[in-house]
């Protein structure tokens, strides 16, 4: 008997990284599991190693783009029959700047990726879930969505943003059998981190990659950067039955590093 | 296989409530687990409920006295050789009263069943998990730990300050392999909050019915929590899943503290 036996998810950014545990811990409790990713050779390779039959599933699809986050929700329903769990969790940036030297396509690129991928996804999820009283949405919010590093503007404004909706969403729905919750990791070494960390360096003034992690890790207790396998524990806790009363829950995953 | 196997776990006010929930999940994923409370006739129904033979043990006393609370945590390392999880659980108030009215008696009271019994017991458990270089400590706190209600000043200071020695603590010991963390609940029907709630209530100009409302509603999902939530949470932070959540205070509430 798995946690999640019978329920049926669909991960943003699911092919790797958090999303990816996310998913093998779903799958392990017994959940059936759409991926998304933008890359089909990625999806398929994510498939291959989760070696889950039909259990789970790859949609293709850019989490900053409407219509391919809306197809996650409805690829997911045609292809299960249900919508038990949405986690959106795709999310980050690609050329962040200071406020200052900041260009409108990185600002706008952020708001899509981070926050409008998050409503996109959380109100067609719920126009499924409504009718039916039940449902978990859990977003990949972040320590930055109660703090402000400089150099990450666009980051840190989304995820304020995103833990408000979340918020706010939950009120709207707690009483018809629906949980909103996000979850606030603390520094992960994923891919995109490694992809796109060097330069994120460099706009937060702290020169390199190596500085980059020590200074997120100096400000936690634990002295070391979080695990995407923490974060998938938390999500599994609240996709269960066992968190039906848990939700506009900031939940930290951070070792230590938010002070509230 | 358990998600706590081999792991030993302390619990000060186990008998009942939130404690006993947390003790029931804790001994499903394999730990050995340690009950305290005062009742000796409560404790032998509690043990007899759980029916897990050695792997639970009932420890007396009043956590209200600090040889007490040092008393459970060494009597749990007697009684299985460590300790690796402590839940400082028991608490509450009474003598509950607007702050103009609020008698010494009531606020000293309450210091010392909620926040010295934590930090007390916090203190001696460390004494241990340092030199093993492995613990959780998950400190009961309460969405008053975030928020304030008038008449309620006791127990609302209380829980504040576990907050704040649960931050602190868990930085000093964040690389040591031991992390702290503190629940906090939205008002739970236990059979403590069915004791204490009547006075609260009148304290608050509330009938008992009139305060678990005004709980409820302050919700997003309107009605109560329950303790099984509470152990849902304390079992995956005692988990080897939880080694990097620490200094948080997570809430249990159904959507009710504004952070």
């Amino acid at each position: 008997m798995g946690k999640l036996d019978g329920k049926v998810a669909c991960i943003t950014g699911g092919t790797r990284s958090i999303g990816r545990a996310m998913a093998d811990a779903f799958l392990a409790e017994g959940g059936k599991v759409v991926v998304n990713g933008r890359d089909e050779a990625k999806g398929q390779a994510c498939l291959d190693e989760m070696n889950a039959g039909d259990n789970a599933a790859f949609f293709a699809g850019d989490a900053s783009k409407q219509d391919a986050v809306e197809g996650l929700i409805d690829f997911t329903i045609e292809r299960y029959g249900q919508l038990d769990i949405c986690c959106l969790n795709s999310g980050g940036v690609l050329n962040t700047a200071p406020v200052a030297q900041m260009s409108d396509e990185e600002w706008q690129l952020e708001v899509d990726w981070n926050l409008n991928h998050v409503f996109w996804g959380m109100r067609r999820a719920l126009q499924h879930m409504i009718p039916r009283e039940s449902g978990r949405v859990i977003v990949t919010s972040s320590v930055e969505g109660k703090l402000g590093k400089p150099g990450i503007p666009g980051y840190a404004a989304t995820k304020h943003a995103v833990n408000g909706l979340v918020k706010a969403a939950a009120h709207e729905n707690g009483t018809l059998g629906i949980t909103i919750n996000a979850i606030l990791p603390g520094l992960i070494e994923t891919d995109i981190v490694r992809a796109t960390g060097p330069d994120s360096a460099v706009a937060m003034g702290l020169g390199s990659y190596e500085n980059l992690i020590e200074a997120f890790s100096s400000e936690s207790a634990i002295k070391r950067p979080n695990t995407v396998e923490e974060v998938a524990a938390v999500a599994v806790l609240l996709a269960s039955d066992a968190a039906k009363n848990i939700t506009g829950c900031m939940f930290p995953v951070d070792g230590g590093t938010m002070p509230y | 296989m358990g998600v706590l196997d081999g792991r030993v776990a302390c619990i000060t006010g186990g008998t009942r409530g939130i404690g006993l929930a947390i003790a029931k999940s804790f001994l499903e994923e394999g730990a050995r687990v340690v009950v305290n409370g005062r009742d000796e006739s409560k404790a032998e129904r509690t043990l007899a409920e759980l029916g897990a033979g050695d792997q639970v043990a009932y420890i007396p006393g009043d956590v209200k006295k600090r040889e007490v609370c040092e008393a459970i945590v060494d009597g749990t390392v007697e009684r299985f050789g460590r300790i690796d999880i402590l839940v400082p659980n028991a608490g509450g108030s009474s003598g509950n009263a607007p702050v103009a009215d609020l008698t010494d008696e009531a606020m000293q009271d309450a210091l010392v069943w909620n926040f010295w019994h934590t930090f007390w017991t916090m203190r001696r458990a460390f004494h241990y998990m340092i030199p093993q270089q492995w613990g959780r400590v998950i400190n009961i706190s309460s969405v008053e730990g975030k928020v304030g209600k008038p008449g309620l000043s006791i127990y609302v200071v209380s829980k504040h300050a576990i907050n704040g020695l649960t931050k602190s603590a868990a930085h000093e010991v964040g690389t040591l392999g031991i992390t702290v963390n503190a629940l906090c609940p939205g008002a739970i029907e236990t059979d403590t909050m069915m004791e204490q709630g009547p006075p609260a209530a009148e304290s608050m100009g509330l009938s008992y019915d009139g305060l678990l409302d005004m709980f409820a509603q302050e919700s997003a999902i309107k009605r109560l929590n329950d303790v099984e939530d509470c152990a849902a949470v304390a079992t995956l932070l005692a988990s080897d899943a939880g080694a990097g959540i620490t200094g948080s205070l997570i809430s249990i509430d159904g959507g009710t503290a504004p952070y």
